[in-house]
């Protein structure tokens, strides 16, 4: 029996409609929620908090229906984006605000807020009013009022967005380390793929009120569903061919351009003339780069030492989104998405136009089986 | 040099404007003898409208907040059928003489089963003191219901939420969270409700009957007085309800100035 489960879940406001959605979390599970605005993943939080009553579908926890219960009888807490921290209470007021419905014995209170306060780095905050307070420790405060009444699962909708990169980077740590103590199961929404690598164990993708693709992360990333959800989480997704094999590796032809992958047991699969058209997946922070002009012994070094996987391609255009550099390196017609750091964009000194090296390690060329391309046992 | 020249104008129309109300509402203070006012000011009957005026405005207040913290409330955050008539309604008494919501009232209260039914019980609404407190009533509500209303429209529903995930019912989040933070709508509310109270007249005048010393509140009085040609009376009524409309709006800028974000060119 799954800890947490939503099961068909169907809610329609105005023009909005929450279609199908299913869901199973274990305990401790931090699962987190993206897909692009007006998909529906505030709605899904809220109604699962009882907010909103679903038209159809139910919720368990524990295998108890919570459907039709009170959002107070959930045992479930809430953080949002913009805190909504009481204004009319301090730091120590708003901590302690859950605790006071479970606990009459004041002293009790006041150490379990003063633990909390220690453990988010808010203990010197809590005779302030919000008011006086910076996004960071607003944030804290209002994850520490969800966390200290431990709740049997800890709703988040996009707590880190409002803050910097450098403070949303500490304090994911600080909630980290919080809800690991707390042992708490975490359902967050985001729009930064920085809170999955750090925070999440599962991701589920939606859009239109659908949700199209849930897994653990490798599913998400490595295997994500062609279409919408590579493209949204930016995965090179390709046709592929099987074409033979090498050793322990698949040999793929995606467009005449051969690719080396782990992934599949050839001999088990496509010997007796298995289905051998595939996708192909390719995260692009897995995708190597180096400068073609730097070093003309480059390639030969590499094939001595049997390196697969190795192209020339020509920087297509470089988007900065901050934290990560994106770029579109094409390979004989075929763009691939590549991330890289900030630093490596300088130190390799790369503008669009640039032809440089790619490099993919076979173990990141990953095989996609949807239920087209099967490929029969 | 557009935006400038328009800019003036709106200017120069508010100047104009604040100008020829303040000349209208000083010359009711500057036409008139202090000696005659001071007088006025001190007899029985002038005092019986005062204080009248006052409890019966204060008891008013009360019933205004009393009904439209819970119709604000429901109307903000609750969808239920009819809403939006509920709605309508509430507001058409802003909308009509104030004088057809008096004869209303006395249709309602003197000539139908309810009228009977209160009669029967011993409860007199028609030319009766109570007949002040609920014109009042009826007159300000929709004032108080507005001002509410907008109130908890502007505070985030998602405030509720947190509280009740944290344990409390709809009745203790509304107590603990909702309220306190709708304290200066309710402020506002209360001294335009208590305001509107003070200078109802119409509805007054139909449903309590404008008597002598019985039923007499301050328009009232000054109606009664200018009817008679005793001009000093009549102004010494308009300057004291003058005097409690314009602390009540001050004591409003106030806590509009203070509460107000929106940001000045």
């Amino acid at each position: 029996m799954s800890f947490i489960k939503i099961d068909n879940l169907n809610i329609r406001l105005g023009n909005f409609h929450l279609k199908n959605c299913s869901l199973t979390v274990e305990r401790g599970d931090y699962l987190i929620i993206i897909g692009p605005t007006g998909s529906g993943k505030s709605i899904l939080l809220e109604t699962i908090a009882g907010f909103y009553t679903p038209e159809k579908g139910k919720i368990f926890i524990n295998g108890i229906d919570i459907t039709n219960l009170p959002p107070e009888k959930r045992d479930m807490s809430i953080v949002y984006q913009d805190y909504m921290l009481f204004p009319n209470m301090t730091v120590f007021g708003n901590i302690a605000y859950g605790l006071k419905k479970k606990i009459k014995d004041k002293e009790k209170i006041k150490d379990e807020v003063n633990h909390i306060a220690k453990v988010l780095n808010i203990d010197h905050l809590l005779d302030r009013y919000p008011n006086t307070l910076s996004g960071g420790e607003m944030q804290r405060t209002a994850i520490a009022r969800a966390l200290v009444v431990k709740p049997k699962l800890l709703l988040m909708d996009e707590p880190f967005s409002a803050l910097d990169v450098k403070t949303r980077s500490k304090l994911r740590s600080l909630v980290k380390n919080a809800i690991k103590e707390y042992n708490t199961t975490v359902l967050q929404i985001t729009h930064d793929f920085e809170d999955i690598w750090s925070l999440a164990n599962k991701v589920v993708v939606m859009k239109n009120g659908v949700m199209l693709q849930k897994g653990s992360l490798e599913e998400i990333f490595n295997k994500p569903s062609p279409n919408f959800v590579a493209d949204f989480v930016g995965t090179n997704v390709l046709d592929a061919e099987i074409i033979g094999k090498d050793g322990d590796l698949t040999v793929l032809n995606v467009d005449n351009l051969t690719l080396y992958s782990y992934e599949l047991d050839y001999n088990k699969h496509c010997n007796n003339g298995g289905y051998n058209k595939v996708k192909v997946s390719i995260r692009p922070e897995n995708i190597v780069i180096e400068n073609k002009n730097k070093d003309i012994y480059f390639k030969s070094e590499r094939n001595e030492r049997n390196e697969r996987n190795v192209f020339i391609g020509k920087i297509k255009k470089i988007v900065n989104r901050g934290y990560i550099i994106s770029l579109v390196v094409n390979v004989e017609n075929i763009d691939f998405n590549v991330y890289i750091t900030p630093n490596n964009i300088h130190s390799l000194n790369l503008k669009e136009g640039n032809e440089i090296y790619i490099i993919i390690k076979p173990e990141n060329v990953r095989i996609l089986y949807n239920s087209k391309n099967k490929i029969k046992n | 040099m557009q935006l400038i020249s328009f800019r003036k104008s709106c200017i120069f129309a508010t100047f104009l404007f604040t100008f020829l109300l303040f000349i209208a509402i000083a010359s009711l203070f500057l036409v008139p003898n202090p000696k005659d006012i001071l007088e006025s000011i001190t007899t029985a009957e002038m005092i019986y409208s005062i204080k009248l005026s006052i409890i019966t405005s204060v008891i008013s207040t009360f019933v205004v907040l009393v009904f439209s913290i819970p119709i604000g409330y429901s109307l903000s955050r609750f969808s239920f059928k009819g809403k939006n008539v509920v709605k309508s309604i509430l507001d058409l008494p802003m909308a009509f003489p104030e004088l057809v919501l008096g004869l209303a009232l006395l249709i309602l209260f003197g000539q139908t089963y309810i009228g009977k039914f209160l009669e029967y019980i011993g409860i007199s609404v028609v030319f009766t003191k109570l007949g002040i407190v609920v014109a009042q009533v009826f007159t300000a509500l929709p004032y108080g219901i507005r001002i509410i209303y907008s109130t908890f429209e502007e505070i985030n529903p998602r405030y509720e939420l947190v509280s009740r995930l944290l344990g409390y019912s709809e009745l203790e989040t509304f107590k603990n969270i909702s309220l306190p933070l709708a304290r200066n709508g309710l402020f506002a509310s209360t001294i335009i409700t208590f305001a509107r109270c003070m200078g109802a007249f119409g509805a007054v005048l139909i449903l309590a009957g404008g008597s002598y010393m019985n039923t007499e509140i301050l328009p009232i009085t000054l109606y009664l007085n200018i009817s008679y040609g005793n001009i000093g009376m009549a102004i010494t009524s308009g300057i004291v309800l003058i005097i409690i409309s314009f602390l009540a709006i001050l004591i409003f800028e106030k806590f509009e100035g203070r509460n107000s974000n929106s940001s000045k060119i």
